[in-house]
């Protein structure tokens, strides 16, 4: 069960290179590729990339998730807030693009929860849920805010 | 064909995307890309465990793969917004039944736009997705906003 003393935790701040080869390996990912051939030439060749419109090679738009498993990945996460892991279920993700990540940018994570709360009716399994939201702000080396992720975990 | 604000009209479709089917080596691509370690979606004997038939996709992964439906119609220099709520489980095919759940773990993603207006002076839409499986499981739906030329 999500512990509630955790609302408004942050998460500490975590800095990392936005990697050429793991864009072109999540591109493969989310198209179901079995080569990183098959992909979109603009998630390997900046050529390419800057002839459809980009300052560089940008990234999916769901690429942002791997943020969240940046440092301890999806365990840490689990035991900072108290999670069951046999019931938790992710429910909703947003992305909220306020500019473009390209491969090379130092990204900073700077994660939060921001809410739990008990949805449901606990006499009506099934229904009943806990309720965790993280928000996530990605900032790059120049200190804009390129994407606001928000999170919403279930344990039922 | 570019896409721009005065080419699409309120109750257009986006092109329906489908994609092959999934499979545990999809999942296993995905795991190591996205660092989603969550043996919900790889170990077969945690899955058994916790009383379940079978390891099942990531919802993040069928996130992807509407973004790639997204992106294959609107680059995504033009998203803005992109939401999912995620409804149901997918599981990957069997080798050892693959007729019978090949239809299971192919995701189509269809798009209808919904609105059309002005925002932060750009011309933005408003499309409604959902991802279904071929048997029509509903598997996410959600919305984007793109802002278009």
């Amino acid at each position: 069960m999500a512990d509630k003393s955790k609302i408004g935790m942050e998460f500490p701040p975590f800095t990392m290179v936005v990697e050429k080869i793991k864009i072109a390996e999540f591109a493969a990912a989310v198209g179901l590729k079995n080569s990183s051939e098959e992909i979109d030439s603009i998630y390997y060749d900046e050529e390419a990339a800057r002839k459809a419109g980009y300052k560089g090679i940008p990234v999916p738009p769901t690429f942002m998730t791997s943020c969240f498993f940046w440092t301890d990945g999806l365990m840490g996460i689990v035991k900072a807030l108290g999670f069951d892991l046999e019931k938790l279920l992710h429910s909703e993700e947003e992305y909220e693009y306020l500019g473009q990540m390209y491969a090379g940018d130092v990204i900073t994570r700077k994660m939060k929860v921001v809410d739990m709360y008990e949805r449901g009716q606990k006499d009506r399994p099934g229904r009943f849920a806990e309720v965790t939201v993280l928000e996530t702000e990605l900032i790059n080396q120049r200190g804009e805010l390129v994407t606001k992720v928000r999170s919403t975990m279930i344990e039922r | 064909m570019t896409l721009t604000s005065e080419s699409i009209n309120v109750g257009d479709q986006m092109p329906v995307y489908t994609s092959v089917p999934i499979t545990r080596s999809h999942l296993v691509r995905y795991a190591g890309a996205s660092g989603d370690f969550n043996p919900l979606h790889h170990d077969e004997t945690f899955v058994r465990m916790i009383g379940m038939q079978s390891v099942i996709a990531h919802g993040m992964l069928i996130m992807g793969i509407a973004g790639e439906a997204i992106v294959s119609w609107t680059p995504h220099k033009y998203l803005r917004k992109f939401h999912s709520r995620f409804l149901g489980m997918t599981q990957p095919v069997d080798w050892n039944d693959a007729e019978n759940t090949k239809k299971r773990a192919t995701i189509v993603v269809t798009g209808k736009i919904v609105k059309k207006y002005e925002e932060n002076g750009e011309k933005r839409i408003r499309c409604n997705i959902v991802a279904k499986d071929l048997t029509g499981s509903r598997k996410l739906d959600g919305y984007f906003i793109a802002a278009l030329p």
